[in-house]
């Protein structure tokens, strides 16, 4: 699993290449050439419509319809107009849901991408045989499937014969003997943290390994040349070099804590107290727990929506390089 | 009944003619002898609910009588009621379920079950009236009582003869001095008993007398401030105290019984059958189970309980009606209804059955406290409140965690309340 | 240039403790399905089991239908990772070669598609699912799992193609191959390293979904292996050896298929990041 990013047009070597190829233009002037790109893309979008779109759409129409047990049941159609939106949007819970979805991203976002890119330019310094250890560490944690990986901290931090508290009891802080994780907000948030944290971590770690191993040396040498550090060199030319690394890999960050589904609602189910509900819980345990269907289908909606939102600025970063290499000849 | 879990719902309403998906869906008049060969009926129990032997009789005996084959399949309590919403609105939804006496009312003003005005003619003369309430819902029967139960004191009497203890306790308070002397006697865990063990909660309300909600108006709203609550909560407290059970888990996870199983644990409030778990678990802790009944306030009268209850439906989009009723007719009759009675020690859904009780320790501890038992409020609008996170369980969770209960009231009342209006 | 000692012990150090944290969650997973549960329930950790018993795998596995949740999960992973790949490859070879009005939208499509909660659309795609009768089977299961890895698996393998040089599909062309022929002699081969990598993200997606498929298929023939191990919680209740057992048994294929396709996808991945 990988990381791709567009170079800026700016970086190094590959623009001018880019602008000599050109692939094969005179087929490409033929008819077929010019609906090829479309064919081509034709089983995906097909997929898509088909298999995202309509039940998207289907998301759309129920939240605007008064859709409950009975409703389900009878398969009965009712229509409520804004009903449920309004519901939502003037209780304050989902305004809560929301800014503490956007806090939990923004926290865990940023250790992982901290830690991450720490653990990945420490790969680079590694020698050969350290580092083949380490990547293995990095693998195993990054193949745990998530499923597995919640029950495997739900027992880590058990209440009774957990790790976790027998050591925190050992290190003197004996009052976390019989700690129960789940009772309370942050501590839960706290395990689901590391949890993620720890399974994201890989991720990062490997692919800016990766990318940093594409570095061409010579710009290292260049900067050394003109008398530049150990810090220096790292902020002109590492750091330059990863950017579009390091923003396409906090996109994916970004969208996959903000769903962070399954680890909130399989360690504590937004509990206790529904304080560790994110919006993609809410909405579930709005929707399907409640059995409140057509009130779930719209605060879906709205996640998307603000996830949308969360993502805007990437997009748009995205949308630019796309233009500048088309222009550049692709 | 096992009204363990969570149970979740959403009321929901609307009062779609039931006319428009009730019944006949083509069962045809196939009444003769083998008039339902090759076809198969699939029942929905509850794990624990009905023991193997009583399924294996009631099939024989049905496949016998209908040349049909029935297909029992197992549900958790975990969940069932998103189950069972969806599985109702399928072109093949299981033809009978159980289904939980205080969930019943919910789903019958959906519409998802079928009319059995019919089999209440032909074999429930006699049903008792009060365990048939739940049933009832805008004067149709749309479900059969099944069975009853209510909990009581489970205990491990090699523990408490460890500690010196002679007699069950006959009151409250010395039920206490008996825990606490395990305590200090012995090194088992007292008493197992998690915070979120709500029906036994609903119990001690019922004990003190006190409703979990009250109207206001035309609507129904949280009564959990009501002094009469706190009351009974003090008491779950004072118990709760004596275990080292997690105060924000409910007595399914773990499983109580299966926790008692180890053999380290004095006693727990369950229901007679967890016993059946427990040995499960562990063959050797069979014979050191003893049933007493919750002690209350005074010897002369016992604690306040749940009375928890199931009843049989049948899905009212079922293509099999004849053969459903068919089932029902065999499952309840006066030889399986006693069957189940005398297995499990469970109240059967009529008073001439009781016989089947006779000696059955878990019926006897449990039938002194059944007479004062109670249900939570027999409304549509109170399923919701059972759906997780259920608001009873965290106002729970939160006195033992320390809040006063009038605090821990006032923190759930919003959260209770919205539920209680819920649109349908 | 040359570093200090501690220069050279700090990086090895902190990478022996990384390592550390990082495999301790699933040695200890392991090691606790193997303990025997007096050895799981003691006061003090056992950290390595000597007395090592199979009885929890034996329990674990004794659940009804066991096999048929195996066969089912690797029926619809595989399917779902083979239908995506394929799909992708034609779409991602358009989006990295090609230049043509759109091509903008789309990918901005395909990231906005790989942003879905799946979980919360879930009653619309079971209403969905419900009213084309097709309850209790996998194919409406493959079907959503192939969408639900597609839009990272073309936008992945974009790249990848991209780093294929034009040229050596153009020198193909010139010796008379079609663009066809070129690509699947040429361009596929030097694809495969990408294709791995890519494909691991789908396993563990598809292989882990249970949302879905608990709704979707009540019927015990054609569930998966996430609602045997979600079971667990409910019918073992504080059976941690067994939970273990079969948490072990679930992630084994994913842990192994990892550990096995690690190198290629990284090669793979300074490949692709030679151009990005």
């Amino acid at each position: 699993m990988t990381v791709q990013t567009e170079r800026p047009p700016s970086g190094p070597v590959d623009v001018a290449k880019r602008g000599e190829s050109g692939p094969a233009r005179p087929r490409a002037a033929s008819r077929w050439g010019a609906l090829a790109p479309y064919l081509l893309l034709l089983p995906a979008c097909a997929a898509s419509v088909l298999l995202l779109g309509w039940p998207l759409l289907k998301d759309l129409l129920l939240s605007f319809q008064n859709l409950n047990m009975a409703q389900l049941i009878q398969h009965a159609t009712e229509w409520n107009g804004i009903d449920n939106y309004t519901e939502v949007l003037t209780g304050d819970e989902f305004w809560r849901v929301t800014l503490r979805s956007i806090l939990f991203t923004a926290v865990n976002v940023a250790l992982t991408m901290f830690l991450g890119g720490l653990v990945g330019l420490l790969l680079a310094r590694l020698g050969k045989r350290m580092r083949f250890t380490l990547m293995m560490g990095l693998v195993l944690a990054w193949a745990m499937p998530v499923v597995a990986a919640t029950t495997v901290y739900q027992w880590l931090f058990a209440q009774r014969f957990g790790v976790v508290n027998w050591v925190l009891d050992k290190l003197g802080w004996h009052s976390m003997a019989d700690y129960s994780w789940t009772s309370d907000q942050m501590s839960t948030f706290f395990v689901v943290t590391v949890l993620i944290v720890w399974m994201s971590i890989p991720f990062v770690a490997i692919n800016l390994y990766a990318a940093t191993t594409t570095i061409p040396a010579e710009l290292y040498e260049a900067a050394s040349l003109d008398g530049a550090g150990a810090w220096k060199s790292f902020t002109t030319v590492t750091l330059p070099f990863l950017r579009p690394f390091l923003y396409a890999t906090t996109f994916l960050e970004i969208i996959w804590i903000f769903k962070a589904f399954v680890q909130v609602y399989t360690f504590n189910q937004g509990g206790p107290d529904r304080l560790t509900e994110i919006l993609p819980v809410y909405a579930y345990i709005e929707g399907v727990g409640n059995q409140h269907y057509g009130m779930g289908a719209a605060i879906a909606f709205l996640t998307i929506l603000i996830m949308i939102g969360l993502t805007a600025y990437y997009l748009r970063i995205v949308l630019k390089q796309e233009k500048e290499q088309e222009e550049a000849g692709l | 009944m096992k009204r363990k879990l969570i149970s979740a719902i959403g009321v929901a309403g609307m009062m779609i003619s039931l006319a428009a998906c009730g019944g006949d869906n083509g069962d045809g008049d196939k009444t003769g002898a083998d008039g339902y060969a090759g076809e198969t009926l699939t029942v929905w129990v509850m794990d624990g609910s009905s023991p193997d032997q009583w399924q294996k009789d009631v099939q024989a005996a049905f496949e016998k009588k209908t040349k049909a084959k029935v297909k029992f399949e197992i549900q958790q309590w975990n969940g069932i009621q998103q189950k069972l919403t969806t599985a109702l609105s399928e072109e093949n939804p299981p033809d009978v379920f159980e289904i939980g006496n205080t969930q019943t009312p919910a789903y019958a003003k959906t519409g998802g079950l079928a009319d059995l005005a019919d089999l209440k003619t032909s074999i429930g003369a006699d049903w008792a009236e009060s365990l048939n309430e739940s049933s009832i819902y805008d004067g149709k029967q749309y479900a059969a009582p099944w069975y009853f139960a209510n909990r009581v004191v489970l205990y491990n009497k090699k523990i408490w003869a460890e500690a010196g203890i002679k007699d069950t306790p006959k009151t409250r308070d010395e039920f206490y001095a008996d825990l606490k002397q395990i305590g200090e006697k012995t090194d088992a865990e007292p008493i197992y008993l998690p915070g979120q063990n709500w029906y036994h909660f609903v119990g001690l309300t019922i004990g003190e007398g006190a409703e979990l909600v009250k109207k206001d108006g035309d609507k129904y709203v949280s009564n959990l401030d009501d002094p009469k609550v706190a009351a009974a909560m003090e008491t779950y407290k004072k118990f709760q105290a004596l275990s080292k059970a997690p105060k924000d888990k409910d007595e399914a996870t773990p499983q109580q019984a299966e926790v008692f199983a180890k053999g380290n644990v004095g006693a727990f409030i369950g229901m007679g059958w967890e016993a059946g778990t427990a040995v499960a678990a562990n063959k050797k802790i069979e014979s050191d189970i003893g049933y007493f009944t919750i002690p209350g306030a005074t010897a002369d009268k016992p604690e306040g309980v749940f009375l928890g209850g199931s009843n049989l439906a049948v899905a009212a989009g079922s293509k099999k009606q004849e053969l459903a009723k068919e089932f029902l007719k065999i499952a309840l009759s006066d030889q399986y209804e006693g069957e189940l009675a005398k297995q499990n020690g469970v109240i059967p859904n009529k008073e001439s059955l009781q016989t089947n009780l006779k000696g059955n320790a878990v019926a006897e501890a449990a039938a002194p406290a059944a007479a004062g038992g109670g249900t939570t409020p027999l409304i549509p609008e109170w399923a919701a409140v059972e759906n997780a996170p259920n608001p009873v369980k965290q106002y729970m969770t939160a006195v033992l965690n320390g809040k006063s209960p009038a605090e821990a009231a006032k923190q759930v009342e919003a959260e209770f309340n919205k539920r209680l209006s819920q649109q349908q | 240039m040359k570093r200090s000692l501690f220069g050279r012990v700090w990086p090895n150090a902190t990478a022996v403790v990384l390592c550390i944290g990082f495999v301790f969650p699933v040695y200890w997973m392991i090691a606790t399905a193997f303990k025997p549960t007096g050895d799981i329930t003691s006061e003090d950790p056992v950290w390595f089991p000597t007395d090592i018993t199979l009885g929890h795998f034996r329990t674990a596995t004794s659940a009804d239908h066991f096999w048929t949740f195996v066969t089912n999960s690797l029926t619809v992973t595989v399917l779902a990772v083979v239908f995506s790949l394929v799909i992708a490859l034609a779409g991602s070879f358009a989006l990295a070669r090609m230049r043509f009005k759109g091509r903008r939208g789309f990918i901005i499509g395909f990231m906005l598609a790989q942003m879905a909660p799946w979980e919360v659309m879930i009653i619309a795609m079971y209403m969905i699912v419900r009213d084309a009768s097709m309850l209790n089977s996998l194919v409406p299961l493959t079907a959503f799992y192939t969408m639900m890895i597609l839009p990272f698996t073309i936008l992945t393998l974009r790249g990848f193609v991209a780093a294929v040089p034009a040229e050596l599909e153009e020198s193909a062309m010139v010796d008379g191959c079609t663009r066809m022929q070129a690509f699947r002699r040429v361009i596929l081969p030097l694809l495969a390293p990408g294709l791995m990598a890519t494909s691991m993200f789908g396993f563990i997606t598809a292989w882990n979904e249970f949302a879905l498929v608990l709704v979707l298929n009540k019927d015990a023939e054609a569930q998966t292996l996430p609602l045997w191990l979600t079971s667990f919680q409910t019918v073992f209740g504080n059976d941690w050896g067994a939970t273990m057992a079969a948490s072990t048994l679930f992630a084994i294929p994913i842990l192994i298929l990892f550990v096995f396709l690690q190198r290629k996808a990284v090669s793979g991945l300074t490949a692709g990041a030679v151009k990005g």
